[in-house]
């Protein structure tokens, strides 16, 4: 049902674009000379049935295409994860997080994930990149708890160096303590 | 980059009072020290008294802009001088030191410059206006543009008499500078001249360290992705990769002979602490705990490394023997704990501390006594690093909510923020240099 709905969808589009191309080639042919003229003739059986084939090639390509972009719409959804200053144990909010992340990820075996770890700017540059790879790391054992093999998750650690929010306040500093979750299909 | 000259400069003549020759007077590293108080009148033209005003202004504005730098000399304002400029002269008997010691100035800086063809020929000589006696005098003969240079090598020479060593005028200090989501590194010398980039990776750069001989600088950078360590030859510009495991590999302390680098590793998805021999490429791994242990700093002797390990809760500062054994916890004040330094004599080491909610720069002795707050900065400050001569420390302090490099006397006094470089956020991570031969 909702197939088709789409199928419908994308004919429609298409046709309004095949539309739209014409339109701007009718323009052209007015300007045009003699030659151009020429150039239209009848294509054979053989032409059309070959364009026939391309076509739905290029919508199922489309079909998949859009249908990837709806999966990476909903995985760029994907909360962070907070933590406290200094600490890198999972709050149960995080844990809830982490866990719809698991389900999604279960789901949708063609795709991977990166966890990328950070830490608001108070402490050292260098004990902040040790904190944040706990914080990826520690998402990423809680992940493969939940069944999520390892080899999906990769872990990178920014330390200080990405805010989310660069101000020096609690509210920053919260926002900045977390981890942040990229997911991709995997090639 | 800028090619190093300056070696064209001849000593023609030594003057020294024997009796002053080499004889300390203060300890300057003491937190009850007082400044030198010295007055610098403008230099005279030798020649043609009267002209090139601005050469004779540029002298003693230099002189003094580099005493006030090393944090030792309190420069008397040139309102207060008496004396009368055209009957005095820059030799012992052409001044009347009573119009000195009556103001409060207990040195004196005399100089004045002529021309030997195309080369400039600049005499300095410090007084003792007390005892109304030269305490050093130096003749440099060199090309015009190397004046600056003449009036480092006076001021080293003037530190050497005074307080028995050298300046530091002749290193750099490394740093990260910031903007927007890159960071590169960059250095600047002492005196806060000559900022140079020495990376354009346009990726986060991070966490720079001079090799001891000052030809390296080790660092990471996330410019092939993962966070890997690198050696770059700041003058080549050249490049090499020592270290891409997965996960951190974070350079820190030299040995003192180059040769082997202590370095941060996560590759077991846990901080540990390794040794990498440069000549062979293997790595020894020094600690094995759970823990996050890093940020290792070689002492001087090569004997003792401190680090940083949250395996009793909080980052705390402990010390262990080169070979990872022997391990005990050196800080006990605050909950956090971080970046030790050890100084060049080996006998403390300073390292960043909460206080008060604030980061700040302490120093403590290699057994754990005579802990002392060296600064009280409303923005913080972190990241310490000593000068090679133990005299000052760097570190980072926030001004206006932005990171900048400061410089401060080993005792606490006299801070100094390095000058910014346009197009360049923040500035974080210092690292001092070993004396570079600059001039």
């Amino acid at each position: 049902m909702r197939k088709s709905l789409i199928t419908l969808i994308l004919v429609f589009v298409c046709s309004l674009a095949l539309i739209f191309i014409t339109g701007c080639a009718k323009e052209q042919s007015v300007k045009g000379d003699v030659g151009l003229t020429q150039a239209q003739a009848q294509p054979s059986a053989e032409e059309v049935a070959q364009a026939e084939k391309e076509a739905a090639l290029r919508e199922q390509a489309l079909k998949e295409q859009t249908l990837e972009k709806k999966m990476l719409a909903e995985a760029a959804a994907i909360q962070d994860i907070h933590f406290a200053f200094d600490n890198y144990d999972l709050k149960p909010e995080a844990r809830a997080l982490l866990g719809e992340l698991a389900d999604w990820l279960l789901e949708h075996k063609g795709f991977e994930a990166t966890i990328e770890g950070n830490c608001d700017n108070r402490g050292t540059a260098v004990y902040n990149l040790a904190l944040g790879e706990r914080r990826a790391e520690a998402a990423k054992t809680y992940l493969a708890n939940l069944g999520v093999s390892n080899t999906r998750i990769t872990t990178i650690s920014y330390g200080e160096e990405m805010p989310a929010d660069p101000r020096n306040c609690e509210d920053a500093w919260a926002k900045n303590r977390r981890d942040h979750f990229i997911v991709f299909p995997n090639k | 980059m800028r090619k190093i000259t300056g070696f064209l400069i001849f000593l023609l003549v030594f003057w020294c009072s024997s009796a002053a020759c080499g004889k300390v007077y203060i300890d300057i590293n003491s937190p009850a020290f007082q400044k030198f108080p010295v007055a610098i009148p403008e230099f005279k033209n030798l020649e043609n008294p009267g002209n090139e005003k601005k050469l004779s202004t540029w002298f003693a504005d230099q002189l003094s802009h580099t005493l006030k730098i090393t944090g030792f000399f309190k420069i008397i304002s040139k309102d207060a001088f008496l004396e009368d400029r055209n009957s005095s002269g820059i030799t012992t008997g052409e001044i009347d030191f009573s119009d000195w010691s009556s103001i409060g100035s207990d040195f004196l800086v005399k100089g004045g410059f002529s021309y030997s063809g195309k080369n400039l020929v600049v005499e300095f000589r410090i007084f003792d206006t007390i005892e109304g006696k030269l305490i050093t005098g130096k003749k440099y003969w060199g090309k015009p543009e190397e004046k600056k240079t003449m009036v480092l090598k006076f001021t080293d020479e003037i530190l050497m008499a005074l307080t028995g060593r050298g300046g530091v005028f002749d290193t750099k200090i490394a740093f990260v500078g910031r903007k927007g989501k890159h960071s590169e590194i960059y250095t600047i010398n002492f005196d806060g001249s000559d900022p140079v980039k020495i990376t354009a990776y346009n990726s986060l750069t991070l966490v720079p360290h001079w090799s001891p001989d000052g030809s390296k600088i080790s660092f990471t950078s996330y410019k092939d992705g993962n966070p890997d360590c690198y050696i770059i030859n700041p003058a080549s510009g050249k490049i090499k990769k020592i270290s891409s495991f997965k996960g951190l590999n974070l350079p820190a302390s030299w040995s003192s002979d180059g040769k082997k680098i202590l370095l941060v590793l996560s590759r077991n998805g846990n901080e540990d602490i390794y040794i990498k021999h440069l000549d062979s490429g293997n790595f020894q791994r020094l600690t094995t705990a759970h823990a996050i242990d890093v940020s290792p700093a070689l002492s001087p002797d090569g004997r003792k490394i401190a680090f940083v390990s949250n395996r009793s809760g909080s980052p705390q500062i402990f010390v262990m023997d080169s070979k990872g054994k022997h391990i005990r916890r050196l800080t006990f004040e605050g909950s956090y704990n971080s970046s030790p330094c050890w100084s060049p004599d080996g006998t403390r080491i300073a390292y960043e501390g909460s206080s008060n909610g604030r980061f700040q720069i302490f120093s403590i002795e290699e057994n754990g006594g005579n802990l002392i707050q060296l600064t009280f900065e409303a923005g913080g400050a972190e990241s310490p690093s000593w000068s090679p001569d133990g005299r000052y420390l760097t570190f980072s302090s926030k001004r206006n909510g932005r990171e900048r490099v400061c410089v401060i006397n080993s005792n606490g006094l006299n801070l100094r923020v390095m000058p910014g470089i346009s197009g360049v956020e923040s500035f974080k991570s210092p690292s001092w240099s070993s004396h570079l031969n600059l001039y």
